[in-house]
């Protein structure tokens, strides 16, 4: 769904051909968000079909020509819509590590132990990791894009805080249960 | 520079025996900055005290640059805390009587240096940190943000081997911490060597190793690729 706006918002800055717009879309939430060609041509390709992109071809010296992409007056208006809208969901509980803990099994509580440790270290690497790259950016840009980089990553950083937050009440509830036994 | 050699501490609480560190060996390099991690109770207090001197171990052996911190008189090791080591707390533990400048310059001047001495260097300390117009200021004047600062100048006066700090930012909110962790992180990459002890994962992702105590013992070494 957000695919789409995420492709909206780019062309709402410029226009843009396929290979630019991923570009451009790596850099903005690429460290959160992978997305391949196909996936991107897929959405440009909806986004023609409901009016809220078009595209221009461009001429090209023995190369193939290619489609400069850029958003309509409906596309802005429904970009436009969706900036200004509250999200109406909290995140889903779709997590994979969520099923697993599902078919784990609390019974013979010894292998959910260990995989919630090694889950643990996972999630503090990824934060000491993504801690350092926070600081380098925030060393080197002083530009205005720079910040909203620099909030996804706290965003990031925060939502893997409260996995591990869990984890460790997971851990500990786990515990209390085989004491009681 | 910081090495623990099968270090162990256990004490009596309320008739039981607790094991607050069991067999823990480290080697802290300078110019580190350590986090450790663990939940309450995990014995990373005990830890931070062991190697600030505030405490000796029950077993093994604790050296600082190669001098041993166990098996010590007080003296010696009230004297190693004062010079080798800056500590800095939760709560900041500032004297509220006192100006910031004064504060700063309180562990010099328990040595008995004068103060006009000490004053410079201090001013300097708080203007590095950006404290410059708050040099008389007393702590109930001051943000929460700006007495751990205060606090941070008062751990550096010494020009310690090691800074220590006990969940530094428990206290602040979001992004008053992130101004003190990047603080600390900017004295860490100026070659200050940093043991941190947190329950907060946030936190502790600021420091290039994480190490992770369980029921006293160490469980998990994360360092970060480089530095």
């Amino acid at each position: 769904m957000s695919v789409k706006y995420a492709m909206l918002g780019i062309l709402a800055e410029k226009d843009l051909h396929g290979y630019e717009l991923k570009s451009s879309f790596d850099e903005k939430v690429g460290e959160f968000w992978s997305l391949n060609y196909g996936q991107i041509y897929s959405t440009l390709d909806r986004l023609e079909k409901e009016d809220l992109v078009t595209h221009d071809r461009q001429v090209q010296d023995k190369r193939p020509d290619r489609k400069i992409y850029s958003i309509t007056k409906k596309g802005r208006k429904e970009l436009d819509e969706w900036l200004a809208a509250p999200i109406n969901r909290v995140r889903a509980l779709r997590d994979e590590f969520f099923i697993k803990l599902v078919f784990t099994g609390t019974d013979n509580p010894g292998p959910v132990l260990d995989l919630i440790e090694k889950q643990k270290a996972l999630y503090l690497r990824q934060m000491n990791h993504l801690t350092h790259q926070k600081i380098a950016l925030k060393k080197k840009a002083k530009d205005p894009a720079a910040l909203t980089t620099e909030l996804l990553m706290d965003a990031g950083l925060f939502h893997a805080e409260a996995d591990i937050k869990w984890l460790t009440l997971c851990e500990a509830k786990i515990k209390a249960t085989l004491v009681k036994k | 520079m910081i090495e623990l050699k099968h270090a162990s501490k256990k004490y009596q609480q309320g008739g039981r025996e607790v094991h607050a560190l069991r067999d823990v060996s480290l080697n802290i390099r300078k110019g580190e900055f350590l986090s450790v991690m663990g939940p309450s109770g995990s014995g990373k207090s005990t830890l931070l005290n062991l190697i600030g001197g505030l405490d000796q171990p029950t077993s093994g052996e604790i050296f600082i640059d190669g001098r041993p911190l166990h098996g010590i008189s007080d003296d010696e090791l009230t004297l190693i805390r004062r010079r080798r080591v800056g500590f800095i707390f939760q709560f900041f533990n500032l004297l509220p009587i006192l100006s910031a400048v004064e504060n700063v310059s309180l562990p010099i001047l328990l040595e008995g240096t004068p103060f006009s001495e000490i004053r410079p260097k201090a001013v300097a300390l708080l203007e590095q940190m950006g404290l410059g117009e708050r040099v008389e200021h007393r702590p109930e004047q001051l943000s929460g943000g700006e007495m751990q600062r205060v606090a941070i100048c008062r751990a550096l006066i010494s020009n310690p081997a090691v800074l220590l700090a006990d969940e530094p930012t428990g206290n602040l909110d979001s992004h008053t911490s992130e101004e003190i962790f990047l603080l600390l992180k900017s004295l860490n990459e100026q070659g200050q060597t940093i043991v941190m002890v947190t329950h907060d994962p946030k936190a502790a992702a600021y420091g290039t190793r994480i190490i992770t105590l369980k029921d006293g013992a160490l469980s998990e070494d994360i360092s970060i690729g480089g530095k």
